[in-house]
């Protein structure tokens, strides 16, 4: 028991896939049949686009206090309205698509480095800023019209092996790929010294301004791609589809046991906190929670989630 | 098209009698008047403010008001949409036309500007400042035919799916008391699961997803639009039958129900609110300033398509927006006239 305890103080992303699994134990407990393994599916499904733009979330909030990134919601819409026009339903200008979708990401975060360095505006209003412009062209470009995605792209973003789905798979790979990015390389290395101490990391040869430039980058171009994927997976894209990731790419990044002040981040968490965000949800929902007491409850969940992840600091 | 509520019918006629027997008692082409907006970020908002845009422009080219200027707020916030009317009463509008973020916390602001002598007609989001008029629309109904179609359909009833809006929002309280009020009337209905869709195709199909697999065997999915193609997408992704789902005049929805209904003769019904109730509260507005006695509060009719007008619905739809019936001034005048 001393070990467990000891083994979920030193790793704080373990609260999240404890709570994930709880809450999964508990609805499925209650539904009959197999249930329970169909909906372990489903969380599975919908958290890898969460963990998706959490992931690039949890780069921008690693760089410290004050970095945070906004513009995903709309930058998720405006990727998925662009490369939707460029595929139009044909499966041979995916990769085109896709590219395009990039070029986004890559455009807004250019834009949002610039308006941060060369402006100096704070990331929290910059990234904002640009969200009104970027949210403003998808409503220009697309008008809100729904373009089918190509029916490869729709297998990709739906398709499951023995109830597994594909893009969970292969968002897992990514999040291993992105974990050694974080704890084994010098940009990983960069990003955090850059949150513990940005004068200290300056001093110490790191490069921050570049290593800033390609943090908001990463978010906006892992925002973009999600917006791919989102589009395929529901059918096309819409105006309003990236709205619920604004505060949930941020909320995995917390409850995942990354540190909300930065300089000390995990990846693993965004996982188990994207599953337990869904699972959540669809376990009050099963229960027949009234709206009102589902909010409560996920606001008071979430606050003892990240109690006890925090709680780490001061037993050191 | 079946249009609820007797409002296109005999239009022509019955507004040349209108006109005939009240003149303009004022005259209207130097006033001006300012639709006050606070969200634009879905394709019924878009829709709404293209049908005002387009009516208002035809209005001033002919040379019936002066100005039909719209205007929204960037963050959907009773604070900033507030600040917004002030503004507007500094400008010196004649009438402003909201559609307001709050029924009630935009009421000091709408008493600011009717203390200034400016006619402000509120709809679809309507404010409780008892000087604003209202074009109210009628939610709790377009719950309960949902219900009602069901019952025609569904002769042995069973168990149904109810996809809300936003928590904590008047419209979707209004809404899921309509169709708890259908479900008591047809009691072989039972709800078996309720979920927040927030008029969102994938939240709905997410929170969707996340109950299905508790559910037993669904009939139908009551909804309040906006949210009919998630739900689709999640049955179709849990390998379940499609249930009944009751769809919301969405371009997307209706391209959605007429594949299915091609390829295996799935039948529903669809109903929402047409977006250009907009250009009905400009043409009030301006009726109101034309000096003529209309009553403050007003009900709005919603649109109903039925499966056999599906094709024509489809097609009076444009991509991406919504199942649209815009009204001229004359259709205004038939209208106000009907009401009284």
């Amino acid at each position: 028991m001393k070990r467990v305890q000891a083994f979920m103080r030193q790793h704080p992303w373990s609260w999240s896939f404890l709570a994930a699994f709880t809450t999964w134990a508990v609805t499925a407990a209650y539904i009959s049949g197999t249930g329970g393994l169909a909906l372990a599916s489903t969380a599975l499904s919908f958290s890898t686009f969460f963990v998706m733009v959490g992931i690039g979330q949890m780069f921008v909030i690693t760089l410290g206090p004050g970095n945070v990134d906004l513009s995903i919601p709309s930058t998720i819409t405006l990727s998925a309205v662009v490369s939707m026009m460029v595929m139009d339903g044909s499966n041979t200008l995916i990769v085109l698509g896709v590219l395009a979708a990039v070029g986004v990401g890559l455009l807004v975060g250019l834009f949002n480095y610039s308006l941060i360095r060369v402006l100096s505006i704070p990331p929290i209003i910059a990234t904002m800023s640009s969200s009104f412009l970027v949210q403003s062209s998808a409503i220009a470009l697309g008008r809100g019209v729904k373009i089918k995605p190509p029916l490869a792209l729709e297998w990709i973003s739906t398709a499951k092996i023995l109830g597994v789905p594909i893009l969970a798979l292969l968002v897992i790979a990514f999040a291993i790929g992105m974990a050694v990015v974080l704890n084994r390389t010098i940009y990983g290395r960069s990003v955090t010294a850059f949150g513990q101490n940005t004068r200290a990391a300056k001093l110490a040869g790191v490069p921050i301004e570049r290593i800033r430039y390609l943090t908001y980058t990463l978010s906006a171009v892992l925002a973009a791609v999600c917006g791919v994927f989102l589009a395929g997976f529901s059918g096309g894209s819409s105006l309003n589809m990236g709205e619920e990731y604004l505060l949930a790419s941020i909320a995995v990044v917390v409850i995942g046991g990354s540190s909300i002040a930065g300089g000390n981040s995990n990846v693993p968490g965004i996982f188990g906190s994207a599953l337990f965000l869904f699972l959540l949800v669809a376990m009050l929902n099963t229960f027949g929670a009234a709206a009102g007491l589902r909010l409560i409850l996920t606001g008071l969940i979430i606050v003892g989630v990240v109690t006890f992840a925090g709680g780490r600091k001061e037993s050191r | 098209m079946r249009i609820r509520q007797s409002l296109l019918f005999a239009t022509t006629a019955l507004a040349m009698t209108v006109a005939a027997v009240q003149p303009s008692v004022a005259d209207t082409s130097d006033k001006r008047i300012a639709l006050s907006n606070n969200y634009a970020g879905n394709s019924w908002r878009q829709a709404m403010l293209k049908s005002w845009g387009k009516n208002a422009d035809q209005a001033v080219s002919t040379g019936v008001v002066a100005a039909g200027d719209a205007f929204t707020t960037a963050e959907n916030q009773a604070t900033e949409q507030a600040a917004q009317i002030q503004n507007l009463i500094l400008q010196g509008y004649d009438a402003i036309v909201v559609n307001a973020a709050s029924p009630t916390a935009l009421n000091g602001a709408v008493k600011e500007a009717c203390d200034a002598g400016i006619v402000v007609v509120s709809f679809d989001g309507v404010v409780t400042e008892p000087c604003a008029w209202r074009i109210a629309v009628d939610f709790k109904k377009m719950g309960e035919i949902q219900v009602d179609y069901l019952s025609g359909r569904l002769a042995d009833g069973g168990e149904l799916l109810e996809i809300r809006g936003l928590a904590g929002v008047f419209v979707d309280d209004e809404i899921h008391s309509g169709i708890e009020a259908g479900v008591a009337n047809h009691d072989k209905f039972n709800i078996a699961g309720s979920v927040h869709g927030e008029w969102t195709q994938t939240v709905a199909q997410k929170a969707v997803a996340g109950i299905l697999p508790s559910m037993p065997e669904i009939v139908a999915v009551v909804t309040q639009g906006g949210d009919g193609y998630g739900a689709a997408q999640a049955f179709a992704a849990a390998g379940r039958p499609t249930p009944i789902i009751i769809m919301g005049n969405r371009h997307d929805e209706l391209t959605w129900w007429q594949e299915q209904k091609d390829a295996n003769g799935y039948e529903t019904m669809s109903v929402s609110i047409a977006p250009g109730v907009s250009t009905l509260a400009f043409w009030v507005a301006q009726q109101i300033l034309d000096g003529q006695d209309v009553p403050k509060e007003l009900i709005v009719p919603f649109l109903q398509i039925d499966q056999a007008d599906l094709e024509e619905g489809l097609a009076n739809t444009e991509p991406g927006g919504v199942s649209n019936v815009e009204y001229s001034q004359d259709d205004a005048k038939a209208y106000l006239e009907s009401v009284k």
